[in-house]
């Protein structure tokens, strides 16, 4: 005496694609719906996410794959021998809840996450080879249990201090490996040209970058920043020549808004620059916190955002050893990660937005288990204090509750923020 | 020939079944709680003895069980829904095979109930005091659809698209959430498969509390709704089973309960 219930019963993998599927779908469909003036060339990069993360279409079919693990893997070098760089470093809680079975409980989420995916092998573009520079301990430790996965998993020496000539010199050293190294899997010779072409390329695609980002100087600001890091999450895997034109098209469209005074915020809402561990997709909890809250970030410092395209390489004479050079030391110098021995860069960084940008204040988040930048709130905070700049320091992890107690402190925050505009006035 | 009746009065419904000496189910019925449960249980159990032609007398023990259980004091026993549903369950999957974990979704809580090889309760995990993936749950968001809640099962099936999540954990919370959702004119059947894995998820934690394992048995009015009993399923990797008449497992295996009590008692 039983009911009939034969319906097909999900793989994991099924069972996993969904799970992704409606966390990205309710991401995009908040992003889409629940903000005033809504940008129509955003639809590009909304149906992106959407066709990956919910259809799981596959964008490079046809294309090896190089997958890297932090920003310091130069997409010049990839580009210039035929690969895909495609950027691994995960957002999905779905992913983070299977990467716990293979890290410490106590582990930063994202890293859980990519070793999550990597555990499941449900890559929409599945990588061919991973290139991980060693930066903090967890990635870098994380290293040996992608690869007895059974991944080709390549680690790239990666200095911790980049102060001295000393480390200048090993990561140049570890730069021209990781190019021979590539070159002898892809069988292709990294040329002059070549390389010259995809410098310029990766150039472009950062002046576009920029210009968008002098858009959220204004006093009226005509994108959210939910949107910009949407933007800039989709470099991780998106064919760069589509995203040149979409963001073009994107700039254009900003272009107009600023003439007719469109602003996506209220009038008096705070201008947040945002720091700290990196929103990737759909990991968007603080900033759609911020800004569901009437704050609006004009700009970031962190590694899925405004460090990726901050600085240009910059060369002098277009050979091959100058090039080389120049992309490593794009890698290396500009470099504000917390992993650095000293960080000084990193609250000039900071400091210097928040005046470029005219902010109110500064969010500093960092991932609950994400050592570096928890350890550096202290020193960026004491700076912050001491410039007379408001900041709110912030943990939370990828788990999709623990937004209650979260909005309100960000919402406190806010709110004094606007009190202090006021009493300046 | 004597009868045994078990009364399971729950927070929204009254489960009532009598069985033979041999514990063969002779009948059953479900009405309402409403807001006298024991008028009401008094009123069913009668209802029930005249629909099988039986007298009073000849009813020779009666066990009640679920929450109002302590209210129906004309009981010979009575004993908690967990030893209840664990022997019912048993009973009625007979022919499936053996039972090793129960999930049963009630209308104010849910629970998943781990079973030895003799059928005794091991160990067992419930919900917080909360509707969260409760039956009173699937009746807030049917109201709110506008929908019957037991249309809930066809909408499932006919989502085309992601199913939307409901993150709030509170049933009040869940509610203003779907007002979002339809404010935004998503479609009702990706909502009440969205709501569905949301309960799902709940679920599947609880059992895995208690620990995994094949042969999973699924009850409570809630497992009527195919839409559900599909997404544990997904969220859980196996099949489970689910009795003709999920809602009076609890109740059968009070009526069970009191054929071994009975003649423990008189022997």
């Amino acid at each position: 005496m039983n009911i009939e219930t034969n319906h097909h019963i999900e793989s994991p993998k099924e069972k996993q694609n969904r799970h992704k599927a409606m966390e990205a779908i309710k991401l995009l469909n908040t992003l889409r719906e629940d903000f005033k003036a809504p940008i129509e060339s955003m639809e590009y990069f909304y149906d992106l996410f959407e066709r990956v993360h919910c259809k799981h279409e596959s964008l490079h079919d046809d294309k090896t794959k190089i997958g890297t693990m932090c920003i310091q893997i130069p997409s010049e070098i990839i580009y210039a021998l035929d690969g895909i760089p495609i950027r691994l470093c995960n957002g999905f809680y779905t992913d983070d809840e299977i990467g716990s079975d293979f890290m410490p409980q106590k582990a930063c989420p994202l890293i859980k996450a990519t070793v999550g995916h990597f555990a499941s092998g449900n890559f929409s573009d599945k990588p061919d080879i991973v290139f991980s520079p060693t930066t903090c301990d967890q990635k870098t430790k994380a290293g040996s249990t992608i690869e007895s996965f059974g991944y080709k998993f390549i680690d790239v020496d990666f200095p911790r201090t980049k102060e001295s000539e000393a480390s200048r010199e090993y990561w140049r050293r570890s730069v021209k490996q990781f190019a021979l190294e590539l070159s002898k899997f892809q069988g292709k010779k990294l040329t002059k040209n070549n390389l010259k072409d995809t410098i310029k390329k990766i150039g472009y695609a950062q002046s576009l970058y920029n210009k968008l980002s002098d858009f959220r100087k204004n006093e009226i600001v005509p994108i959210l920043g939910l949107d910009v890091f949407l933007i800039t999450n989709a470099f991780f895997f998106d064919k760069i020549d589509n995203w040149i034109e979409a963001t073009q098209k994107l700039i254009n469209e900003l272009e107009i808004r600023a003439k007719e005074k469109i602003s996506v915020t209220g009038k008096s809402s705070p201008r947040i620059i945002y720091t700290g561990s990196p929103p990737i997709f759909p990991n968007y909890k603080i900033p759609q916190i911020i800004e569901e809250s009437d704050g609006i970030i004009v700009a970031d410092e962190t590694c899925s955002s405004n460090r990726m395209f901050n600085d240009m390489v910059a060369v002098d004479e277009w050979n091959i050893y100058d090039m080389m050079d120049s992309i490593s030391d794009k890698y290396l110098k500009a470099c504000t990660c917390p992993i650095f021995t000293k960080n000084e860069d990193r609250i000039r960084r900071v400091v210097q937005l928040v005046k470029e940008y005219k902010a109110d204040g500064v969010i500093y988040q960092a991932f609950a288990g994400c050592t570096v930048y928890e350890m550096e709130q202290r020193s960026v905070l004491e700076a912050m204090e001491k410039e007379g700049i408001p900041i709110l320091y912030l943990e939370s992890d990828y788990s999709p509750s623990q937004g209650g107690q979260l909005s309100t402190r960000v919402e406190a925050f806010i709110e004094s923020l606007k009190t202090r505009r006021r009493n300046k006035k | 020939m004597k009868y045994f009746a078990g009364i399971d009065i729950g927070s929204t419904a009254i489960k009532i079944s009598i069985v033979d000496e041999n514990k063969n189910l002779m009948g059953f019925k479900i009405s309402a709680s409403g807001s006298m449960f024991y008028k009401y249980a008094q009123e069913t159990l009668d209802a029930l003895i005249s629909e099988l032609k039986l007298n009073n007398s000849d009813i020779a023990y009666i066990v009640a069980t679920g929450y109002g259980r302590k209210l129906y004091k004309e009981a010979d026993e009575n004993i908690s829904e967990i030893t209840a549903n664990a022997t019912g369950a048993r009973a009625a999957a007979s022919e499936f095979g053996e039972i090793k974990t129960i999930i049963n979704i009630g209308g104010q809580d849910s629970k998943a109930i781990s079973l030895d090889s003799d059928g005794n309760v091991i160990n067992f995990a419930m919900n917080d005091r909360c509707a969260a993936g409760t039956g009173k749950f699937l009746d807030v968001v049917a109201l709110k659809l506008e929908l019957e809640v037991d249309t809930l099962g066809e909408y499932h099936f006919k989502t085309q698209g992601t199913p939307l999540s409901v993150s709030s954990t509170c049933a009040v919370f869940a509610e203003s959430e779907i007002i979002g959702l339809l404010g935004n004119n998503h479609s009702v059947a990706d909502i009440v498969c969205g709501v569905h894995y949301s309960i799902a998820k709940r679920i599947v934690k609880l059992v895995k509390r208690v620990g995994v394992k094949e042969g999973i048995y699924f009850d409570g009015g809630p497992a009527l709704n195919a839409g559900l009993v599909n997404a544990i399923e997904n969220e859980i990797g196996q099949k489970i089973f689910v009795p003709q008449n999920p809602q009076i497992t609890t109740s059968f295996g009070a009526a069970i309960i009191g054929v071994d009590s009975y003649n423990y008692e008189n022997n």
